[in-house]
This record gives structure tokens, C-alpha cells and sequence, in this order.
């Protein structure tokens, strides 16, 4: 798993990826600081956090298009394929590698609750507990990006699918019913008052298990059909 | 080393490989020989476990490919066709990652991409970006890439396509190197290639194995008829004549007029060499011989015959 991981890690960053997304993400959060904290004077990491979300719908599939959509076009999962390494092992290191980028997405962030904290007295507990909310939303994006990017090889198509999809649910989430609990950006909400509910994160896990399961099933059945 | 038994392949209705079976002994260097589309790609990713048999069963090293994938993957080096890579990383950096799919220990590493890099003679260039080096040095990357970890078995998938004539070259000799402490498989549609390289031959088409020899086995099995030319210097017509004298002849191909000489191509029995009589009898006529030798028969006619016999089975 750590060969992949550390492979796949070289890539986002050797590549403009990881700081498209990283820089989109970062641009964004700033200007959700600036206009709460400048124009509102309000002393909230998580609120900031909380605004800034939307933005991962459009921006976790930079990081996720390329997965295994490239690998398939370029003919490189022969060479992952037929190493000696499992697929779990593969899908894992290529979905904790996405997970990193989020790490230091969030270690790079944190220097505003750092700014607030210099200036005020913002909670740290709440903080924490909105970035783990925030972590385990990104989670999600990504495992489901890397299910679409594992089923084709067209890497505009590994982008689109998840940004149309997560739109969606969105979409259905406003109105009331089952769908409600479906959206993943309405499960985030009780995060940014402090509140580490287990249903969401169960929700969030769930959901993330699911896809690296279903990508895991996708390419284990490729071998056969293709 | 490997068996490949009853090996099928089928794409929805489509049967791209049709129940085949053959053994590879430690050692063998095997030429896998086939058109294009007949099967040699499948049937290696197959052996790869990059892709699983509809039915049948392979083993490698004593281990199934399908049930030990693990140990059986662990024994192959594979260069597939058309050379992937990854184009953003380095040479080094894409042999390093190799090594860590490969399993090989970190005390190990260093050591063993550095052999590698120089076995295949990319050390003056480990540093670029791969997607800036020439595509000769991208087919010995992917060669180094399988070579990595030193695997019992290479597999090489077309290994000289696409390179420059010198390039080819040096990727035989390289190949014709591994072969004291591999065994290898290559495929190729270059005939010459195989029958300069291989001790085995397996040609395959449609997905069918239609032989299993070594090459000039295969050449002498199929060659029915000695093919002679001649060319004469003969001024008053006689060799036409003197030719009628001559026994178990078939048939006698005038081939072109050029100055003063004439060539022809004569057709006999296999087992009848008739350069000894043909050349007392043109001495009797006064004709001389600028030129007579006995055409080698090669793996391609031999190749060929296979393949138009295999088609015309398939017609009826």
C-alpha cells in the first residue's frame, strides 16, 4: 500500500494537481475569512470551514479524475496489475494518497483559526470537531470519484460524473423525505457547532467504504471481462 | 516452469483464445508468433494475471496464477505492448517504483535499480523526465522495469516495435544477454527476429495453436519443394532444352532478361538436390553458369503456408 501511497503522492505534487487543489481550496477559504472576519468581525474558524465546503463538490475531482481513469488510458495497470501487489493494496494506497492532499489541505488552513486565535478566543475543541467533519466529507467526494475514475478511462467523464452527481444530491436534499439524508453537505452542518454525532459519522464512513469497496469490485471483475 | 492448459478466452460470443495448451521449460527462449489480432497479447496478459482465462488454467513456477497470484507475479517480469509508462516521473524514479511494486526490501533497492539502470543502458539518461527521452530508451525503461527483482520469467510483449533499425538491434542483443539467467517469451510478427532469437516457436492464429517446434523444425516441415536459381549466360537458347534432361524437375520459372544472362527459378523434390547434374549437363551445352543456389527456406514461407492452411480449414 505504501509503495502506491508514496507513488501516487509524487504524482499530485511532481503534477499541478495537488496545487490546483490545494490553491483553489485555499483562495476560496480566504475569501470566506476575509468577508466574515474584515466586513463581520466574527471571530469563527468553523463557520469559515462551513462556507468553504460547497467548493469541494467542484474541486475533489481534480484530485480523483486522474485515479485510475489515466492508468487505464496510458496502459500503466498492466505494470500495477500484474506486480505482485493486491488490488486492495492499490486501491487503498491511491485513496489514503487523496487523503494526504486533504491533510495538508487542512494543516494549511488551520493558520486562519492560528490568525483568530492570535487576535481572539475561538474555540479549539469546535474547531477540531469541524475540520474532522470536514475531513470525513472529503473522504467521501473522493471515494466516490474514484469509483466513477475507476470505470472509465476518460478522465473528463471521471470529473464531470461525481460534479453532476454530488450537484444533485444537493438538489434532492432541499426537498423533504428520504432524500434529505442523502445529501453529504447537509450531514456536515452539525460539525461546525461542535457536535460529533454518530450518525453522521457513521454516515460519512459508510459512504466511503462503500465506493473503495465497489472500486476494489470493479477492477477485481475487469479481469475477467476484459 | 510455465503450463498453460486448456486455456480459453472468450469476449461475450467472441472466442478469442480456443482451448490451448503448451509447456515452457526452464531456460527456453520462445518466440510467440502470430498476425496481428490472433491472440499473443491475450494470452500473455493472461499468463500476467492481468487478465483471467474464461476457463483452463495456468501455473507458473509451480504456483497458479489465479489462486498464488502473489508468488506466481512475483516470478515474472513483464514488458507489455506498446511500452506504458509514467510520463512524469524520472527514469530512476519510475525503475524505483517498480522495485516497490516488485516487493524488493529497501536495504535491496538501491542496489538493484542501479543494476538494473546499467544492464539495459539508461544510466545517461536516469534523470529525465520520461516523457522527454527517445522511444528506444522508453522500450529499454519498460524492459528495465521488468527486469527489476530479477524475475525467473520475461515476458516481452513486441518488444522491437516501433524503433529504428540500430535501435532494434541493440534490443535483440540485449534480449539475446538475458537469456543465460532467463527464460524468456517474446511475441513478435517479425519473423526474422524470431527464428535469430528463439529456441522454441509457438505460432499462433485466430486463437488456435497451429504449431510447436523449434524454427527450423518448422521451416523443414513445411518446405515441400527445393527452390534453385540460376542465371546462365546462354546466347543460342539451349538451357531450355538442357533443363527437359534433367529428372525430377516441376517446374521451371523464367524469371528475367538481363544483358546477356537469364535467370530462372527451378522448382524440384525436397529431397532431390540437382545442382551437381544441372551444372554437367549447361557444361555439355556450353552454358555457363554465372550464378545457381539453392533458396533457404525461411520461417516466414513456412509461417505463411501455416496461416493460409489454417485459413482455408476455416473456410470449409
Amino acid at each position: 500500500m505504501f509503495a502506491v501511497l508514496k507513488k501516487e503522492l509524487k504524482s499530485y505534487f511532481l503534477t499541478p494537481i495537488g496545487y490546483v487543489f490545494i490553491g483553489l481550496f485555499i483562495a476560496v477559504v480566504s475569501f470566506v475569512f476575509y468577508s466574515y472576519t474584515f466586513s463581520q468581525h466574527y471571530i469563527n474558524f468553523e463557520y469559515v470551514l462551513w462556507d468553504s465546503i460547497m467548493i469541494l463538490t467542484f474541486i475533489t475531482p481534480v484530485i480523483t479524475m486522474r485515479m485510475f481513469a489515466e492508468e487505464k488510458k496510458n496502459g500503466t495497470d498492466q505494470l500495477l496489475m500484474t506486480s505482485p501487489r493486491s488490488i486492495v493494496s492499490i486501491v487503498l494506497g491511491k485513496f489514503f494518497a487523496a487523503a494526504v492532499v486533504i491533510l495538508i489541505t487542512i494543516a494549511i488552513t488551520f493558520v486562519y483559526f492560528g490568525i483568530l486565535k492570535y487576535f481572539g478566543s475561538p474555540s479549539l475543541v469546535v474547531a477540531l470537531v469541524a475540520v474532522l467533519g470536514f475531513f470525513l466529507l472529503a473522504m467521501s467526494y473522493i471515494s466516490f470519484g474514484m469509483f466513477i475514475s475507476s470505470i472509465t478511462e476518460n478522465q473528463i467523464i471521471a470529473a464531470i460524473v461525481p460534479i453532476v452527481f454530488f450537484l444533485l444530491l444537493g438538489y434532492f436534499s432541499q426537498s423533504n423525505g428520504i432524500f434529505e439524508l442523502l445529501s453529504l453537505v447537509n450531514m456536515f452542518q452539525k460539525f461546525p457547532l461542535g457536535i460529533i454525532a454518530l450518525k453522521e459519522v457513521v454516515g460519512y464512513i459508510s459512504f466511503s467504504l462503500l465506493f473503495i469497496l465497489l472500486t476494489i469490485i470493479v477492477l477485481q471483475r475487469r479481469k475477467s471481462v476484459k | 516452469m510455465i503450463e498453460v492448459k486448456n486455456v480459453s478466452k472468450k469476449y461475450g460470443d467472441f472466442e478469442a483464445i480456443k482451448d490451448i495448451s503448451f509447456k515452457i521449460d526452464e531456460g527456453e527462449i520462445v518466440g510467440f508468433l502470430g498476425p496481428n489480432g490472433a491472440g499473443k497479447s491475450t494470452t500473455m496478459n493472461m499468463i500476467t494475471g492481468f487478465i483471467e482465462p474464461t476457463s483452463g488454467k495456468i501455473i507458473v513456477n509451480g504456483f497458479d496464477i489465479d489462486r498464488k497470484a502473489k508468488k506466481a507475479k512475483k516470478e515474472i517480469g513483464y514488458m507489455p505492448e506498446n511500452v506504458p509508462l509514467y510520463n512524469d516521473l524520472t527514469v530512476k524514479e519510475f525503475i524505483s517504483y517498480m522495485a516497490d511494486l516488485k516487493l524488493i526490501k529497501r536495504k535491496e533497492k538501491k542496489a538493484e535499480v542501479e543494476r538494473v539502470l546499467n544492464a539495459v543502458g539508461v544510466k545517461d539518461v536516469q534523470n529525465k523526465l520520461i516523457k522527454n527521452i527517445s522511444r528506444g530508451y522508453k522500450q529499454r525503461v519498460s524492459l528495465a522495469g521488468a527486469l527489476v527483482g530479477n524475475p525467473k520469467i520475461l515476458i516481452l510483449d513486441e518488444p522491437t516495435v516501433g524503433l529504428d533499425p540500430k535501435q532494434v538491434t541493440e534490443i535483440r542483443e540485449l534480449i539475446r544477454s538475458l537469456k543465460e539467467k532467463h527464460t524468456v517469451i517474446l511475441s513478435s510478427h517479425i519473423l526474422s527476429e524470431v527464428s535469430q532469437m528463439c529456441n522454441k516457436v509457438i505460432i499462433i492464429n485466430k486463437g488456435e495453436i497451429i504449431k510447436i517446434g523449434n524454427p527450423e523444425e518448422i521451416e523443414n516441415q513445411t518446405n515441400e519443394t527445393n527452390i534453385i536459381s540460376v542465371v546462365v549466360e546462354d546466347e543460342e537458347n539451349k538451357f531450355e532444352n538442357v533443363i527437359k534432361t534433367v529428372n525430377s524437375i516441376k517446374t521451371v520459372k523464367f524469371i528475367e532478361n538481363k544483358e546477356n544472362s537469364k535467370s530462372y527459378e527451378i522448382e524440384c523434390n525436397v529431397n532431390d538436390d540437382i545442382r551437381k547434374q544441372l551444372f554437367k549437363e549447361c557444361a555439355k551445352e556450353d552454358i555457363t553458369i554465372i550464378e545457381m543456389k539453392k533458396k533457404e527456406s525461411s520461417l516466414e514461407d513456412a509461417f505463411l503456408k501455416l496461416t493460409e492452411k489454417d485459413e482455408e480449414g476455416g473456410k470449409k
